[in-house]
């Protein structure tokens, strides 16, 4: 479903991704781990192209992303959910309008949205926080109401920037809840970048370990963390015995 | 950066530059119009409305309710119905309003304004206001009445009258303004004034250098329509009193005591230095020591080598009569004596005169008495030569009677013997004793000579003397001591000290002033003239490389005093306006324009990531910020009709060109965005438009952006 071939992006003197390649199938739930600075964000944030890469190639569906029109990246946008780590709201609107307002600017009709906006907000645990403006809500309740956003359009591939990377550990556990349900519920196709060893034992189908730009270790988590090849593998191994 | 308004935005751009500059416009111009008719306002309420008042009268404060009565006196007696107000005293000047009823507002009255005003007390002046008008200034005193008659002929002009230097044309209608003032323009256009003016001390033939100036210029013009104007009338009160000054000044330099110096070797003497002398006192000047009473200061005045000439600033030789000659020595600053510079010699100019003026009332005091006296020994003399005249003829008779006598004895034979011998004797004895008594002591030739003596030539000699003296007696010596006396009692009672500081006090007057010199002014009529081509042709031809050649109109169409005013508001309507346009230019890029430029920096940095400093400097957000602000600034500028001195709408659109490169480079200082929620929006699929509208623009500052988004924003 998604081929990524030779990914390159700087910032500045600084290698953000150095020849990143990735191909993730159709229904895969993959969990990109690695230090803070190797490229995790930049690389998942080039996929919708939130950040444009400097060279490489990107397929969604056969697809190129990066020679996309404005026109077609916005239509693959619509069709990739994006979990951010600072919830990214919009803070003068209310809980259910986060979550519906991109489908009626799509020319969804305001009913139809609404409708699935609560839907969303419901799978998330939200509904009752609909009227609620995000800053009455703790960081956990913020970042569900960021997962239904990203949910309400049925997108085909969700991308999750370290969602709990934000949050206070209490508030960890509900976020990490939603999205395990979410795995085990939905057929989408997952990128997660995130810190959480326990999590991504629980939910990856298949672990991604990266270091300086570029993926070290690749495989599903029994093996990667039980008989890593690559130094950063070998340290997760002893993070989880401890 | 373009790219960013593709998508739809730059609709929204445009409605809001449009109503940027409409509302800028209205603001702008509608602000400067509602100070420029509250002032309007007020300006009618202190000088009343339209051709109510014709004349402003400025009193002295404390004459005030005199002057008033006054003027309700005159209105009452002379001219029925006039209207009076009083308006603001402004430096203890009271400004008082007449109007002539309309039936008085005819060029009598205003020709005869001086003397219908002049028994108003306190009165320092007055201004003629009549409206409609024009007023011509400076009308130059050889065409006034050409003009005037020419300027009541127009069309339109119910009269012109003279008002000082200036003319004042009464129109019929304010209507008619506009083409009288043209007409009237065009009338003054065709005579032009050249002037020639000559450097102070070139002493010129002004009726000859006109004359031949003239005649250049019928070689040249070929215009016959060229004369002499040349007036003392046309603003010569200055030059006058400057030439009075000049005058005043050498009178006094030549009024006082005659100062040479002769300095010594290595003393370099310099103008304006002082010198100090002992004077007619009795202290001598010694180095180091302080001046003394009695003592003199000299001030050089001019230096020629090791000679100089000077002034007495100080002290006085009043009473000396011979030349000083004395030591010189410096003045220090401080009052202290300085080195010796040499010998000085003052020589008293006025003791010399007073003592001829003396000697000469003393001449002519003798002189009369000689004359009485001359008459007395003429008339004596006169005497005298009549009774020598009488004693000759007595003795030429008697000396004929003794020659007989002789005679007679002689022919008597010698009878007689001894007796005629002793007569004999005596006779000639006698006629010796005669001649003598006669001569003073004359032989025979003498008394002959005596007999030949002129005596009518003597005695008209003395007649002519008499007569002579007779002339001298009937001259008046008294009216001519009596005037001496008045001319020496006239002469400037001044000693050198005071002499001195009054040739100080022209020469520091003198120094700021331009000192004029003679002057010739032509009329030209119906032909252009360039002064710089003419001048060095005049120059030429009047071989004086410093004639100076001038063109003056012979007077300028000015606005009346409410026209003056009005277009004074209108200039500060226009100034306001567009102060007022920068104002609100700059309040629009900072709550409306900043948060567009913000979001594009943003857009740009994050499209990229960081850039070099060369792409940072040529950022385009910057120049388009330029743009922005040079087109809302120029276009509210222009469209408010507003005008600041000195500044064209070049200078207005490089300000607000500054202005918007300015509010780009702290556009995130005015208006900061959150760059989460955009980057929300455009992983949602958003267009660019619609994170404007529904993301950046809900939160920005309150502006037009944000009043005009609000019928496009869904949530």
């Amino acid at each position: 479903m998604l081929e990524i071939r030779n990914l390159t992006k700087h910032y500045g003197k600084q290698i953000a991704l150095n020849g990143f390649a990735l191909s993730v199938k159709r229904g895969e739930t993959v969990v990109i781990m690695g230090p803070s600075g190797c490229g995790k964000s930049t690389a998942i944030r080039c996929i919708n192209r939130l950040t444009e890469p400097d060279s490489g190639d990107i397929t969604l569906d056969q697809r190129p992303v990066l020679t996309l029109s404005s026109k077609e990246l916005r239509e693959l946008r619509r069709n990739v959910g994006f979990v951010f780590q600072q919830f990214n709201l919009i803070t003068r609107l209310s809980v259910l309008d986060n979550v519906m307002f991109h489908l009626v600017l799509a020319g969804t009709p305001k009913k139809i949205a609404e409708q699935r906006a609560w839907a969303a907000l419901d799978k998330v645990g939200m509904g009752y926080h609909g009227h609620k403006l995000p800053v009455n809500l703790s960081g956990g309740e913020q970042q569900r109401v960021g997962i239904a956003r990203a949910l309400v359009s049925n997108p085909q591939l969700m991308l999750w920037d370290e969602p709990t990377a934000s949050l206070d550990p209490i508030l960890v556990g509900e976020v990490l809840e939603v999205m395990e349900e979410l795995v085990r519920t939905t057929q989408t196709t997952m990128l997660i970048v995130t810190h959480e060893v326990s999590f991504a034992r629980k939910v990856a189908d298949r672990i991604v370990l990266m270091d300086a730009g570029r993926i070290v270790e690749e495989g599903p988590p029994q093996l990667v963390f039980e008989n890593p090849r690559s130094e950063i593998g070998k340290k997760y191994k002893r993070l989880i015995a401890s | 950066m373009l790219h960013f308004f593709y998508d739809g935005f730059y609709r929204d751009f445009i409605v809001l530059m449009l109503v940027t500059i409409f509302v800028g416009v209205a603001f702008s111009s509608g602000l400067a119009w509602a100070v420029d008719s509250h002032f309007g306002e007020t300006i009618n309420q202190m000088i009343g409305d339209h051709g109510e008042y014709d004349v402003i009268l400025h009193v002295r404060e404390e004459a005030k309710e005199a002057a008033l009565r006054e003027l309700e006196r005159i209105s009452e007696q002379q001219f029925p119905g006039a209207k009076l107000n009083e308006t603001l005293t402004i430096a203890g000047q009271s400004n008082l309003f007449f109007g002539f009823p309309d039936q008085f507002k005819t060029q009598e009255t205003f020709a005869g304004l001086p003397s219908i005003f002049n028994g108003v007390p306190g009165l320092n002046g007055y201004t003629v206001i009549t409206e409609p008008s024009i007023l011509i200034r400076g009308v130059h005193p050889s065409v006034r009445v050409e003009l005037q008659e020419r300027f009541a002929a127009v069309a339109g002009v119910k009269f012109a009258f003279r008002d000082g230097l200036n003319m004042l044309v009464l129109l019929d209608s304010i209507d008619d303004a506009r083409s009288v003032s043209a007409e009237i323009k065009q009338s003054l256009e065709e005579y032009q004034i050249l002037e020639l003016r000559f450097p102070m001390g070139f002493e010129v033939d002004t009726q000859q250098i006109a004359h031949d100036v003239i005649d250049l210029l019928s070689d040249k013009l070929g215009s016959k329509k060229i004369e002499n104007v040349s007036s003392a009338e046309y603003g010569e009160d200055l030059d006058a009193f400057l030439k009075t000054l000049v005058e005043m000044r050498s009178f006094l330099l030549s009024y006082a005591s005659k100062v040479r110096i002769e300095a010594i070797p290595d003393v370099h003497l310099v103008v304006g230095e002082q010198i100090v002398l002992r004077g007619m006192g009795d202290v001598d000047p010694y180095v180091a020591d302080e001046y003394a009473d009695g003592q003199v200061i000299v001030e050089v005045t001019s230096v020629q080598g090791a000679e100089a000439e000077g002034m007495i600033i100080k002290g006085s030789i009043f009473d000396a009569t011979d030349i000083l000659r004395q030591d010189g020595f410096r003045m220090r600053s401080g009052g202290e004596i300085g080195h010796h510079i040499g010998q000085v010699e003052l020589e008293n100019e006025r003791y010399r005169l007073a003592y001829t003026i003396n000697e000469s009332l003393r001449l002519l005091e003798e002189l009369e008495e000689l004359a009485v006296e001359a008459s007395l020994a003429v008339a004596n003399a006169d005497a005298i030569m009549n009774t020598f005249q009488e004693a000759l003829m007595q003795l030429e008779v008697l000396q004929i009677q003794m020659r007989q006598l002789s005679e007679g004895i002689s022919q008597g034979g010698g009878q007689f013997g001894s007796e005629q011998l002793l007569v004999s004797l005596l006779v000639n004895g006698l006629m010796k004793n005669l001649a003598q008594g006669a001569t003073g002591g004359v032989s025979d030739d003498s008394l002959d000579s005596l007999e030949n003596l002129d005596v009518e030539s003597m005695r008209l000699s003395l007649s002519n003397i008499t007569e002579q003296i007779t002339r001298v007696q009937e001259i008046d010596v008294k009216a001519i001591i009596a005037q001496i006396e008045y001319v020496r009692d006239s002469l400037p009672q001044l000693d050198d000290e005071e002499i001195g500081k009054s040739i100080r006090l022209i020469n520091t007057y003198l120094g700021g002033q331009v000192i004029p010199g003679e002057r010739v002014q032509l009329l030209v009529q119906n032909r252009i003239i360039d002064e710089k081509e003419l001048e060095p042709q005049i120059r030429e031809a009047l071989n004086n490389p410093y004639a100076n050649v001038y063109l003056t109109s012979v007077g300028m169409v000015n606005p009346d005093v409410r026209s003056e005013l009005f277009r004074v508001l209108q200039e500060i309507r226009a100034t306001i306006a567009g102060m007022l346009a920068m104002v609100f230019v700059m309040a629009v890029l900072i709550l409306d324009h900043a948060t567009i430029f913000s979001t594009l920096k943003w857009v740009r940095t994050n499209k990229k990531g960081p850039r070099g400093r060369l792409r940072k400097l040529c950022n385009p957000i910057i120049g388009f910020g330029g743009f922005t602000g040079m087109v809302a600034l120029v276009s509210i500028y222009l469209f408010s009709r507003a005008e600041i001195p000195y500044m064209n709408p070049a200078i207005i659109g490089i300000i607000g060109c500054m202005m918007g490169c300015t509010i780009v480079v702290f556009a995130e200082k005015f208006s900061p965005i959150h760059s989460n929620e955009i980057m929300a929006g455009q992983a949602l699929g958003l267009s660019d438009v619609q994170i404007m509208r529904e993301i950046v623009i809900p939160v920005s500052r309150p502006g037009l952006l944000n009043m005009l988004n609000r019928w496009k924003q869904r949530f």
